[in-house]
């Protein structure tokens, strides 16, 4: 009895450990379930999946079932590149990951001709530009925009006054007043950064920082130039260092989230530079009436942040800057091939004006056609829409001015803008901390003006090779 | 069997794995020369000299193997475009054949390339089946001898319903064990060869992507000598960062270790003293913090010590500080130092409480003889603890000891949750209170650098395996097994 309940222990615990290894071995079996999936933000999936039912009710014969699932957007891509065959049919990104999903063939091309037609008589050239992609010396259109997404600030109303609220100064001043920091990010990662790297002169709204200007789309193609070491920059650099070390000035989100430093309650700060998707948390934060939205403030050069520089003057303006991303609709490459003509449909419908249209109505989420001001302003005349609301996609399509979309090329050059750590280097400078350099491994102090241009030729080079530079040029060029 | 005879049973007796060696080949000439026809013939054909012996059976079972191998071999299946047998052999060399990615705009689909991952998986998996295939001979080859023996001995060989009453019988450890030795060859052996062959090649996220998507090169010992010279992403961080992240990496072990065993222990004496009212209350208030999940407790301890938590909320309201203080270093310009003494104190929250349930049962089993006679020696309270009572428990829970200092080598919630590997440093994966697995799981997860990660693992084995093994060498735990007995 013992060697038979052993020999049956043995046998259950073999079956347990070798059930993991049947079935889905290696790549999934293309198989079409009669469903297609999608995945939206989360603070949108309700809205979609309503979409969809009713797409399917008005087309009887669409011949499938549609799931809509809200996932972080954030983190899509990395789900998608690590096991393509686990996500949904029908995916959201942000556009800058076009190029790696391409490349790594977890997305499919565009080739509906009225999708492709819809794309681009809808979008702004800006968008048209980001959203293709080459796959063997072949340009496709890959993701299909319908959020359009930049930074802007919230501000504590009763706190700061609307006049204060249009600079770094004034907001300084009040913070002052109430014993607490000025303003805040929402993290550090690279698109938050672009806060003050992407600032632009107020006068001309220029700027010389340059990334991937005039490069090939094509793999392999040319990389174009990139600057980010220009005198304006390291002024913007140096000013910011300055801002921070206020006690009434710039600080870092904390451990517990820029919303607990945003808190009406804990008084950290009194602004924060974030997105639309911030405005719940915001909201929650402040309570809406205490809402305050605006254009990211302007701030004025000292004459201690140009120091030594040629290329600016102490009380020249600038503006912060911002990436103007955009969110797309992808094919993942894993998808059933019966299924691809409906999805192309779907997507089609998805992106349409209208839906974009109901998605701001509903979900606050600004849509990425041209010329969709408009159609703001008049949902705000019929008062279809709070003040909240409207401020919000006002401040966003104004700083849609005032920043880029975020270049990428090839497969990976703009992954290498964050895991090759440029946004981390961003945040040595202002924190006037140690950052080291592949090679000859030199550790900079970020305080000297040198220092600066050398965190910032950095970035630079992270952005153009994917790689930090083995050496410094010996005389760093200040940028055109 | 004792521990000492399960780690090292031949130590010192038997013959040597060179004797046993030899005397295998000695066997397969003797074999060869005194065997049947049926088992010279099963050198080539498995199973041919048990149909000789009339075992059909036993002669089908090896026969049906050899066949099965064998077909592997030629034919070459495969799974994902990428074959089994003799070409799995030949693409160990990782030279691929398709980039695939030809986009068809009709079916929607492209065209599938060469998967280099899977090509030194199943090159693996086809020389283990090389090795199965020579054991099974070598089998097949002693079963007939066997039986070659017992018909010269006048017995008639065994039928196979003999052979499976033996096998329930005076051969069930070999029954009950082969299944444990077929999954552990699967699954420990074969990832572990897999991940050392990974530490040898191209294989990240970066360079695959310029190669094409799932393309790599073996790179012979590029990657360790990477790690001498610190040239490229993957030479900087471990070059740089593997050496002080080794050396926190042990030091968190020996306090995480030393603070919650001797914390466990005090507690445990003060427990189990004599006189103590409530003891099964007290027992009871430690046992439930172990059955809170032990990630709950941490990040209790991270809100409660964060920026606007009940801490630095307290310390500004009563004036002392200006500012909130970085306990756990979750900004790069808090304090290293600070973050690290925080992680082991906290750490003594979670990991006591099993010291002192462990402890107190060893308590109520010392014998109270040796204390009545410590006693009428006159031997104090104190004596009598550092005579008695501690080396006894030291003896008993020396494995225990050493278990935990590897479990807190690779402690991932503690460090992970609390402070998230921080402060980070500018351009490194490794922050300050990076452990060698929360540095290995960023390396690997968020970086896909997998190569760099076999790197690590390698070296962290070699380090860990090492001291491990002399430390329970040299203790007395493994030198004086049975003293306490």
């Amino acid at each position: 009895m013992k060697k038979l309940t052993a020999i049956l222990l043995v046998l259950a615990m073999t079956l347990v450990l070798f059930t993991g290894c049947g079935g889905d071995s290696g790549k999934k079996e293309e198989k079409d379930d009669g469903i297609i999936r999608v995945w939206v933000g989360e603070e949108s999936a309700e809205f979609y999946q309503k979409v969809c039912d009713e797409y399917l009710a008005a087309n009887s014969d669409f011949g499938y079932k549609i799931e809509v699932k809200g996932m972080d957007t954030g983190s899509v891509a990395g789900v998608i590149t690590n096991d393509p065959t686990a996500a949904a049919d029908i995916y959201t990104v942000a556009h800058d990951n076009i190029g790696k999903l391409a490349s790594t063939q977890c997305a499919k091309p565009i080739t509906d001709e009225a999708l492709i037609a819809q794309v681009t008589a809808d979008n702004p050239e800006a968008f048209k530009n980001v959203i293709y992609s080459s796959l063997n010396d072949k340009e496709y259109l890959y993701g299909v925009p319908y959020i359009s997404q930049a930074l802007f600030l919230y501000y504590n109303k009763a706190l700061v006054t609307e006049e204060q609220a249009k600079s770094f100064e004034g907001l300084r001043e009040a913070a002052r007043a109430a014993g607490c920091k000025a303003i805040t990010v929402t993290g550090d990662d690279g698109f938050n950064m672009s806060f003050a790297i992407l600032a632009r002169k107020v006068d001309d709204k220029s700027t010389t920082v340059k990334i991937y200007e005039g490069a090939d789309k094509v793999l392999g193609g040319a990389k174009g130039t990139s600057n980010c070491q220009g005198d304006d920059t390291v002024a913007i650099y140096r000013w910011l260092q300055a801002f921070a070390a206020d006690p009434n000035g710039f600080k870092w989100a904390s451990s517990d989230g820029w919303d607990a430093d945003l808190d009406k309650d804990n008084k950290g700060v009194l602004a924060v530079i974030g997105g639309s998707w911030h405005f719940k948390t915001a909201s929650a934060a402040l309570g809406e009436s205490n809402l305050g939205i605006t254009l990211i403030p302007t701030f004025t050069l000292t004459p201690a942040s140009v120091e030594g520089l040629t290329g600016v003057a102490a009380g020249d303006t600038f503006r912060g800057g911002t990436f103007a991303d955009c969110k797309c609709f992808m094919i993942n490459a894993n998808s059933a091939s019966s299924k691809y003509a409906k999805e192309q449909e779907l997507i089609k419908h998805l992106s349409s004006k209208e839906i974009q249209d109901r998605s701001f109505l509903e979900c606050s989420n600004v849509p990425a056609y041209s010329g969709s001001v408009s159609y703001i302003e008049q949902c705000f005349a019929e008062g279809k829409i709070t003040e909240s609301q409207h401020k919000m996609a006002a401040a966003q399509l104004g700083m849609a001015e005032w920043g880029i979309p975020q270049p990428f090329i090839t497969s990976t050059l703009n992954t290498y803008y964050y895991s090759k750590q440029a946004p981390s280097v961003l945040r040595a400078i202002v924190d006037k901390t140690a950052y080291p350099t592949t090679g000859t491994q030199i550790i900079e102090e970020t305080e000297t003006l040198e220092g600066v241009r050398k965190a910032l030729y950095l970035v630079e080079y992270i952005w153009m090779h994917g790689l930090t530079p083995t050496e410094f040029p010996a005389t760093l060029p200040a940028g055109a | 069997m004792s521990t000492k005879a399960l780690i090292a049973p031949s130590i010192n007796s038997g013959p040597s794995f060179g004797e046993r060696l030899g005397k295998r080949f000695s066997n397969f000439g003797k074999r060869f020369a005194d065997g049947s026809p049926g088992t010279k013939l099963s050198h080539l054909i498995f199973g041919a000299g048990n149909f000789y012996h009339k075992q059909y059976i036993k002669g089908f079972l090896f026969l049906l193997i050899q066949a099965a191998i064998l077909a592997i071999m030629i034919f070459c299946p495969s799974i994902n475009n990428t074959p089994y047998g003799w070409k799995a052999l030949k693409n160990l060399t990782l030279k691929y054949t398709s980039m695939g990615g030809e986009f068809d705009p009709v079916t929607g689909q492209f065209t599938t390339g060469s998967d280099c991952k899977l090509m030194v998986l199943f090159g693996f998996v086809t020389i283990a089946l090389i090795i199965v295939y020579f054991f099974v001979w070598n089998l097949s080859i002693n079963s007939s001898y066997k039986a070659d023996m017992d018909r010269k001995v006048g017995k008639k060989p065994a039928t196979f319903k003999e052979d499976m009453a033996e096998l329930l019988d005076s051969r069930f450890h070999i029954l009950m064990l082969t299944p444990t030795c077929i999954a552990a060859a699967i699954f420990t052996i074969l990832p572990t060869v897999f991940m050392i062959a990974l530490a040898f090649t191209s294989y990240n996220s970066y360079d695959m992507n310029v190669l094409g998507t799932n393309l790599f090169e073996w790179n012979g010992f590029r990657n360790f000598v990477a790690v001498f010279t610190g040239e490229g992403s993957l030479g900087f961080e471990v070059h740089n960062r593997f050496l002080p992240v080794l050396g926190w990496t042990f030091v968190w072990a020996i306090f995480a270790t030393l603070t919650c065993y001797f914390g466990g222990i005090i507690l445990a004496l003060l427990i189990n003293k004599k006189g103590l009212n409530g003891k099964k209350i007290f027992r009871t208030l430690f046992i439930l913090t172990i059955a809170v999940p032990q990630f709950i407790s941490l990040l209790a301890v991270r809100n409660i010590l964060g920026e606007y938590g009940p801490v630095n909320s307290m310390l500004m309201n009563a004036g002392w500080i200006q500012s909130p203080i970085g306990f756990l270093g979750l900004h790069p310009t808090d304090s290293e130092k600070l973050a690290k003494v925080m992680v082991i104190i906290i750490n003594m929250w979670v990991g006591i409480p099993y010291t002192m349930l462990m402890t107190s049962g060893i308590l109520m089993n010392i014998p109270a003889d040796l204390y009545e006679a410590a006693r009428v020696d006159g031997a104090s309270t104190v004596k009598m603890f550092f005579k008695i009572t501690l080396p006894y428990v030291i003896f008993v829970t020396t494995p225990y000891l050493i278990s935990s200092f590897i479990g807190n080598i690779n402690s991932f919630n503690s460090i992970f949750l609390l402070t998230g590997g921080g402060p980070t440093y500018t351009g490194y994966q490794a922050g300050g209170t990076d452990l060698l697995v929360t540095w290995l799981f960023k390396v690997t997860i968020d970086q896909g650098m997998y190569n760099t990660g076999a790197v690590i693992g390698i070296f962290t084995f070699i380090i860990t395996a090492t001291i491990t093994l002399v430390t329970y060498r040299r203790s007395k735990a493994y030198n004086e097994e049975d003293t306490f007995q």
